[in-house]
């Protein structure tokens, strides 16, 4: 118990600071406030306006929008802390303070990586709650399908998180991976189309298509998969209240977590001898 | 005395990129801070003083050569650490946070709970002056406050070895001499200091051993006593005319000072008070004082760096 608190003593404290730091970043409030605004727009405004005129079309375009809307808002924030925690540190010198205190770089490293988790769970929570009650309020049953989908899409996030934060870990600015988060979470949620790339640039034989196939290739077998932790498609058409089908939910927690340790590690690796 | 810091033949060359060079930074640097003593280190801009302190402190790391801190080399373990306070150069603290809040994290970070951290909080913030403001939010600070606030963080876990890194840059009188016998105030304690400065007065009244550096090579060492030993007398006297200023200057007296009739002498180490006296009634010269005079911080440090930089140039 005592070797506990010890090891993770100082992490939890990073953790938690980072998240109250974290949490009043002004462009991070800023996407917050967009998505609650899209959620809450579409999903009350129509029914307050002629509730009768309602139509199952309907539905299936709010539940549409505002699943997209959290998934494009959850990256963004997930993206944008990833990124930035580390060089804002630097930038601001904080981390000398830190870093002197008895808190190894590892520590230090579980600390933010833990504070980052809070606050992409904490805003997943706020989108994910409020399209619940609106769900709710309108169908009269227990959305859990969604409660299942907002649990996936964290590990999606996860996985975008860890990466982003590695590269954020060799960089001096914020810019470099912010892109290079947004990268990956855009292609890797079209892996199937870089699939489809990868057939469809062999037929000809030219050395352009073939180039452009061995890329999508190597993309598509580096990149994790990001489409199969969507359920969009049965949240659409289903019932509210369905188990969620055509997942494997323990495998992709499985699938996440091996990633997310991967990057982690990326991340300890660059950081282990980094000068501050 | 036991040494707590000692570096030998320490060096840090900065790797340039593709379009600026190497910058050799530190240059075999020797280096024994002894415990208790308040440890003086100088130089100019870009000579490296912030290059130990962050080396001393893993933040960077040598290129060559030892560091040791109470006698282990291992400075990055927490067992070292948890001895060693350390305040950044221009570091920011968060400006959401209230100062009392601000210590408690730093305070969890030396493994401080419940309360033990509450009192050293109190206590810190009691030493450092700041108990007053300990509920406000940081952006409302001064930044002698901010500066405070940075020295009880470095406090907070009543660390052997205190290394402050410009401590009074940008403050007000008051508030430099508030800190300055904070400092003497922590070696009457037992903590070992090592600070970084240009405030080359302060520095002369409360360090025990000094160190210039320049350009990366240190170039002298020791204690006031030591380096400052230059002596010459300083005179007062009056009923000076433009004659006798010409004929004292003849024989390598300074006349430093002239307002009227009355002269501020300065005169070469090769004079005794007696000749003083002497040369002065033989020119009817009212004498109302005379006292050794010792070189200041601020001339030793002129000398040392321009000589330096001079020999440099030669070089080159
Ligand atoms: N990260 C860095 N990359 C490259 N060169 C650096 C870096 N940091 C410092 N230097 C160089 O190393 C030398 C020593 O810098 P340092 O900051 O240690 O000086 P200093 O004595 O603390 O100066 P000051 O009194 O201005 O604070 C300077 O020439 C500086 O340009
Ligand atoms: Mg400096």
């Amino acid at each position: 118990m005592n070797y506990l608190s010890s090891a993770f003593g100082g992490p939890w404290c990073v953790a938690v600071y980072t998240y109250r730091e974290g949490i009043r970043r002004k462009l991070l409030i800023g996407f917050l406030i967009l998505s609650l605004l899209v959620i809450f727009g579409s999903s009350f405004i129509t029914s307050f306006v002629d509730p009768t005129a309602e139509t199952d079309i309907d539905l299936k375009l709010i539940k549409d929008i505002c699943v997209t809307a959290i998934a494009i808002f959850g990256a963004l924030i997930t993206v944008y802390i990833s990124a930035s925690v580390i060089p804002a540190e630097v930038e601001t010198k904080v981390i000398y303070t830190v870093l002197s205190k008895p808190v190894s770089r590892v520590q230090y490293l579980l600390g933010k990586f833990l504070g980052i988790q809070l606050i992409i769970i904490v805003n997943l929570l706020l989108m994910g709650g409020l399209f619940f009650m609106a769900l709710y309020i309108r169908q009269g049953i227990m959305p859990t399908l969604l409660l299942w989908s907002i649990f996936l899409t964290y590990f999606e996030f996860l996985i975008i998180s860890a990466f982003t934060f590695a590269v954020s870990c060799a960089a001096t600015s914020p810019l470099v991976p912010t892109l290079q988060g947004l990268f990956i979470y855009i292609t890797a949620n079209l892996t199937e189309y870089l699939k489809d790339v990868e057939h469809r640039a062999g037929q000809t034989g030219q050395f352009l298509d073939e180039a452009i196939g061995k890329i999508a290739t190597a993309l598509y077998s580096i990149l994790p998969n990001l489409q199969n932790f969507s359920i969009k498609m049965q949240i659409v058409n289903g019932q509210p209240n369905d188990p969620p089908t055509d997942v494997m939910i323990p495998w992709l927690v499985l699938y996440s977590l091996v990633y997310a340790v991967a990057g982690f590690a990326c991340a300890y690796l660059v950081f282990r001898r980094k000068e501050v | 005395m036991t040494t707590v810091i000692r570096t030998t033949a320490l060096n840090k060359i900065y790797e340039g990129s593709l379009r600026s060079q190497d910058v050799h930074a530190l240059k075999d640097l020797n280096l024994e801070i002894r415990e208790g003593e308040i440890f003086g280190y100088l130089g100019p801009n870009g000579s490296g003083k912030t290059t130990t302190i962050k080396m001393l402190l893993g933040l960077l790391f040598p290129t060559s050569g030892k560091i040791e801190i109470l006698g282990s080399e291992a400075i990055e373990s927490a067992k070292i650490k948890r001895n060693i306070g350390y305040l950044p150069e221009g570091a920011y603290y968060p400006d959401f946070l209230r100062g009392e809040e601000i210590l408690s994290y730093y305070g969890r970070l030396y493994g401080l709970r419940g309360a033990e951290l509450n009192k050293r909080v109190d206590e810190t913030l009691e030493l450092v002056g700041m108990q007053h403001a300990r509920k406000r939010f940081l952006r409302g600070y001064s930044k002698g406050m901010r500066q405070r606030i940075g020295l009880a963080q470095a406090l907070i876990s009543d660390p052997k070895i205190l290394i402050l890194d410009e401590p009074t840059t940008g403050l007000d009188p008051i508030a430099r001499k508030d800190i300055r016998d904070l400092l003497v105030e922590l070696r009457k304690r037992g903590i070992t200091l090592l600070i970084s400065s240009h405030e080359l007065l302060e520095v002369e009244l409360i360090s025990d051993r000094v160190a210039i550096l320049f350009e990366g090579v240190m170039q002298t060492l020791g204690t006031m006593d030591e380096l400052l030993t230059q002596r010459e007398l300083s005179m007062t006297v009056e009923h000076m005319t433009d004659e006798i200023a010409a004929s004292l200057e003849e024989k390598g007296i300074v006349v430093e000072d002239r307002t009227g009739i009355r002269a501020l002498l300065r005169l070469p180490q090769k004079l005794s008070t007696y000749d003083a006296i002497e040369l002065c009634q033989a020119r009817k010269l009212n004498l109302l004082s005379i006292s050794p005079r010792r070189e200041t911080l601020e001339e030793l440090f002129v000398r040392i760096v321009g000589s330096a930089s001079e020999s440099r140039e030669v070089a080159q």
